[in-house]
């Protein structure tokens, strides 16, 4: 027997009693349907095809229908293929909620996966909660994405701004100096980031005499390079993201002021990076995965990757491609695990999951943290490459931290997960 | 003293950036001053050109015409040379497309021109990603305008000096062009009257179109210019468009030498809120333009136009 | 406006037949009371804002801070919410009432960047690009009886209410005194002055009611996405309801902004599906709208029904190009 059970048949169900009972009614509606069916499993990809990231968004989105097509090629998930939509989230949250709507009441899809700004991720995560679809964050970063903004059904997967600054701090007080000055993108991202920095730097004895604030969309750091010319820092951590990162690099290197004060810059998405040659790389800055580690299967990825993506201007994997396609592979490992595709089952087989640095291509292992559904992972300090091995080759990898180190402390006091059986549930 | 010192590189710095302002501004206030078309799609003719200037400047950049192989082999001083002449000239003649779409909106609202340049905005942006791709570019520069100059103890950047001289060039051209040439002449006058400049018997159609043609030039050019600062993404010309909005708005619909004043004023303001602060730097444009336009109706040195209407 | 109210009042039924989903429904009228309300200032008085999402926004960050701090009235949040947006409405119009054409409109860009800039830097209370989370559907209490509107059908039906509400109270402006008043400044606005009337009053009074309406519908958005995000208020944004009101047909019928809304959302969201180059195939569309139908899509309607009759704003329109021939 087929019974074919759609989300909006199962919400109509629920909806009598959810409806009435307003906020405090009990979202108990955990029934599992027997389901046997070889109907394809839906994924919704919400990547930004347009707006600020739509570079990083198509990076990612090579790395989800990579790893889709591989877990298909191997006879896919219980049996079942998975199949996916695509749709431009643009960068902007309103699209964003409309598509997770649309995805979610018209598409019926199992599952989201997507994202490169908090806010987009927030939008999507929101709608995603409030119908119970497990949802990754691939690759927003902002560390309230794992704090305060943290989601029953949302995972984290990219390390955030604060591991990064917990990974780089330490060391570039010892190395590069005491006299610190901030740069921050005046905004929430920035704003984070800083202040981890700033904890953890002064933690090690540096002194930060200085925050300069770069409100969000300057296209013009001179006046900003020539005070930290006259404040003559012995380190400048910078905490500038997006456009306005790209901006800021192109101007610093123009200006040949890359290497003295040191930069710390948090961290350097390679899609932002790639193309521009090896010497627009600048400071020394963190990543979450590099396509020369020299680590068993990494080298494989990399030929698989090209003979899939001939014509993409970005010739190697990158960390925004790794997340996208780690994330997939661990969700379609993760219904293995639950035995169905039942949201709940899945989130459980998801929560506090230990992926071995063999499987993850990293140094160290990484877990996915029950409390703030973010995955912990080694973080990898990095600097422009001054012996490249060839074109690619930009990056010259300095040290690395394991999970533990980077994790952010924050994340347990600022996150509270909605409850799980609050968390609608379904199965498609 | 201290305090002058401090101060001394950011005015400088002001200047510098206020001259690439206004040259930014220039296509744009060359268009409304005489057609008084709002062109919305300054920002992507602006990406454009640095487009084209990627294309013509590197194999990277994905042309692959055998002719192109020849300017490829040139040095790159000459190729730069010759891109800054090719490419603008290229984005002219889009441009000139543009202007024949426009021909419909002529007569109406100018509301209409602006929401027909809006959509030809979209339309250059998204062909845009489509051909070059939604990746960062990198356009080479002979190395004689690239690199760091000292200062004293200050460290600057060789190609703004470069980008500003470019910049008084081009203001300095125009200026001459309007002024000095019998072009010049009737292309104010068109401004002016364009009743009576038809009735002279000039052809109007082909003024306009030429006009047009070339602000869109201009803007290609600013794009070249503005790339090695500015960087080359897809969207990079939103960053331009708004600027251009301001300062023609200060300055005064219509006038030259109130845009130009205008790009200094706003590269000023920018510089020292820049200097001393920062995170307001952005806005300070903006607060600048209610100001003035609070107490001056028309900008700096506007002159009445129909779009006040 | 049968038909309006009978399409709109019977989406839920079919909406998802005909491969759309209500959450667009609801957005889709949102919007419509947002485009209704600029267009009183755009179509009736002919006064061009590139800032007005803005004041959408305001009135959803009021939403959702007063249902945060102030009560948890669905009513008082909604109040609070028009409110904010026609103050600081009415602020900005003290600059800028007596400016007319390109500066008016640079005047709007101005004021609303500077609105966008403000609500992006003040994080402490805006959360900035992380957006102001968790603002709830507060349930509709009618007194007698209390109406949950969280899930997507119920609350479309809330927002149609407000829709009827909102175009009763549009209709009857642009058609009082008021509102002939204020198509008289659209079509001459010093011979206007001579009549009498104080120009600039009027003028900032409309304004201040459109950013009101803006306000609103900013509101009801915040409710549908659950959150108030900056981006609403960014120029490209406020540039998008000036489209959706112009290709609709704004300047030759009070309907216009709404053929555009249903236009621009569902052109989008079936162009979205199909390919990631949208923008470009929309820019076409308007493109060709704008130089073979100016008057939108109300005036390819109104040409179609009234092909003998004149339309009813052309003549303003006529009058406007003689105003300007010289």
């Amino acid at each position: 027997m087929k019974i074919k059970i759609t989300r909006r048949a199962l919400l109509a169900g629920t909806a009598a009693t959810a409806g009435v009972t307003a906020f405090a009614g009990p979202w108990k509606h955990n029934r599992v349907w027997a389901q046997r069916t070889d109907k394809p499993i839906l994924i919704g990809l919400t990547h930004d095809a347009s707006g600020q990231f739509a570079n990083s968004g198509q990076d990612e989105q090579r790395g989800t229908i990579m790893a889709i097509e591989e877990i298909n090629a191997k006879g896919g998930v219980l049996g079942r293929k998975l199949s996916y939509i695509v749709a431009d989230t643009e960068t902007t949250p309103s699209t964003a909620t409309r598509i997770a709507e649309r995805m979610i009441n018209r598409n019926e899809v199992a599952f989201i996966v997507g994202a490169i700004q908090s806010g987009v991720a927030n939008a999507i995560g929101q709608v995603a909660q409030k119908y119970g679809v497990v949802y990754f964050n691939t690759n927003s970063s902002s560390p309230t994405e794992a704090g305060k903004d943290c989601q029953r059904v949302k995972f984290v997967w990219d390390g955030t701004g604060a591991n990064f600054a917990n990974a780089a701090a330490a060391n570039a007080v010892k190395t590069f100096g005491k006299k610190w000055l901030l740069l921050t993108n005046d905004y929430v991202w920035g704003h984070n980031t800083s202040k981890a920095t700033r904890t953890t730097a002064v933690q090690y004895g540096a002194d930060v005499f200085d925050e300069i604030l770069v409100p969000v969309g300057t296209r013009d750091f001179s006046p900003i390079l020539l005070k930290i010319q006259q404040a003559k820092p012995d380190v400048v951590a910078a905490a500038v993201g997006g456009d306005d990162f790209k901006v800021m690099r192109q101007q610093t290197v123009d200006m040949k002021l890359d290497r003295k004060p040191a930069w710390l810059n948090n961290q350097q998405d390679w899609p932002d990076v790639y193309g521009l040659g090896i010497d627009s790389v600048f400071g020394v800055f963190g990543t979450t995965w590099y396509h020369k580690l020299d680590l068993p299967g990494v080298e494989d990825l990399v030929k698989k990757y090209q003979a899939r993506w001939p014509d993409t201007r970005i010739d190697v994997p990158g960390n925004v491609f790794y997340n996208g396609y780690m994330a997939m592979h661990e969700l379609a490992k993760a219904i293995e695990r639950a035995g169905s595709t039942n949201n709940l089952k899945v989130i459980r087989a998801l929560e506090g999951h230990k992926m071995s640095a063999r499987d993850r291509l990293q140094h160290g292992d990484a877990y996915i943290d029950p409390v703030s559904h973010h995955v912990q992972q080694t973080i990898y300090m990095a600097m422009g490459n001054d012996k490249p091995v060839d074109k690619t080759d930009y990056f010259k990898i300095l040290s690395w931290v394991g999970a533990d180190d980077a994790k952010d402390k924050n994340e347990a006091t600022d996150c509270k997960l909605q409850p799980l059986d609050k968390t609608p549930s379904y199965e498609m | 003293m201290d305090f002058l010192l401090y101060l001394l590189p950011h005015l400088l710095n002001g200047v510098a950036l206020g001259l690439l302002f206004a040259l930014i501004a220039l296509g744009f206030m060359l268009i409304i001053g005489v057609m008084e078309v709002i062109n919305l799609a300054h920002g992507s003719l602006f990406a454009l050109g640095a487009y084209f200037a990627l294309s013509l400047m590197t194999p990277d950049g994905g042309l692959k015409l055998g002719i192109a192989q020849l300017l490829f082999d040139l040095p790159i001083g000459w190729r730069y040379v010759i891109v800054l002449i090719l490419a603008p000239i290229g984005v002219a003649v889009v441009g000139m497309g543009l202007e024949v779409c426009l021909r419909r909106t002529y007569g109406k609202d100018p509301l209409y021109g602006l929401l027909l340049t809006f959509g030809a905005a979209l339309v250059l942006e998204e062909l845009i990603r489509l051909t070059w791709g939604p990746t960062e570019r990198f356009i080479p520069m002979p190395p004689s305008i690239t690199g760091a100059v000292f200062i004293g103890d200050l460290i600057y950047s060789k190609y703004r000096f470069f980008a500003s001289g470019f910049a008084i060039l081009m203001i300095g051209l125009l200026w001459l062009f309007l002024e000095k040439t019998p072009y010049g002449a009737l292309i104010k006058a068109g401004a002016h009257d364009s009743e009576m400049v038809r009735a002279l018997g000039v052809n109007l159609t082909r003024l306009r179109l030429f006009v047009f043609g070339f602000g869109t030039a201009l803007a290609a050019i600013a794009g070249i210019v503005m790339a090695p600062i500015w960087g080359v993404r897809p969207h990079v010309g939103v960053d331009a468009v708004v600027p251009a909005f301001v300062i023609i708005v200060l300055g005064g619909v219509g006038s030259f030498w109130g845009a130009v004043i205008a790009g200094l004023l706003v590269g000023m303001v920018v510089g020292l809120t820049g200097a001393y602060a920062t995170d307001w730097s952005l806005i300070a444009m903006y607060i600048l333009l209610i100001l003035v336009v609070t107490f001056r109706a028309r900008g700096l040195l506007g002159k009445k136009s129909v779009l006040e209407l | 406006m049968l038909v309006a109210f009978a399409i709109f009042g019977t989406l839920p039924f079919w909406i998802s037949e005909i491969g759309l989903y209500p959450y667009l429904g609801a957005e889709v009228l949102i919007f419509c009371i947002y485009a209704l309300g600029y267009n009183v200032l755009l179509g009736y008085g002919g006064l061009p804002s590139f800032g007005h999402g803005a004041y959408f926004g305001i009135g959803a960050y009021a939403f959702g801070l007063a249902q945060f701090n102030l009560s948890s009235s669905l009513w008082l949040c909604l109040v609070a919410a028009i409110l904010a947006a026609a103050f600081f409405g009415a602020i900005v119009s003290l600059f800028i009432s007596h400016r007319r054409g390109i500066y008016f409109a640079l005047m709007t860009i101005a004021f609303g960047q500077m609105f966008f800039f403000i609500a992006s830097k003040w994080t402490s209370v805006t959360k900035g690009e992380d957006g102001l989370l968790n603002i709830l559907r507060l349930p509709a209490d009618f007194g007698f009886a209390a109406y949950p509107i969280q899930r997507n059908i119920p609350f479309y039906w809330f927002v149609f209410g407000c829709f009827v509400v909102t175009i009763i109270v549009l209709w009857r402006v642009v058609n009082s005194p008021f509102g002939k008043v204020v198509q008289a400044i659209k079509q001459n606005e010093a011979r206007t002055a001579f009549l009498g009337y104080n120009v600039v009053l009027y003028k900032a009074a409309v304004f201040t009611l459109s950013c009101a309406v803006a306000g609103f519908a900013g509101a009801l958005f915040a409710m549908a996405q659950g959150g108030a995000f900056v981006q609403v208020m960014n120029l490209q944004w406020s540039g998008v309801v000036v489209l959706m009101v112009l290709i609709g047909g704004g300047f030759v019928s009070f309907w216009g902004p709404v053929l555009g809304v249903v236009l621009y959302f569902v052109a989008r969201d079936l162009l979205g599906v199909y390919t990631d180059t949208w923008q470009l195939w929309f820019g076409l569309l308007f493109m060709l709208v704008v130089m073979f139908k100016p008057e939108g899509l109300a005036g390819i309607w109104q040409g179609i029904v009234y092909r003998k009759q004149k339309p009813r704003s052309s003549a303003s329109l006529h009058l406007l190009v003689m105003l300007r021939g010289r």
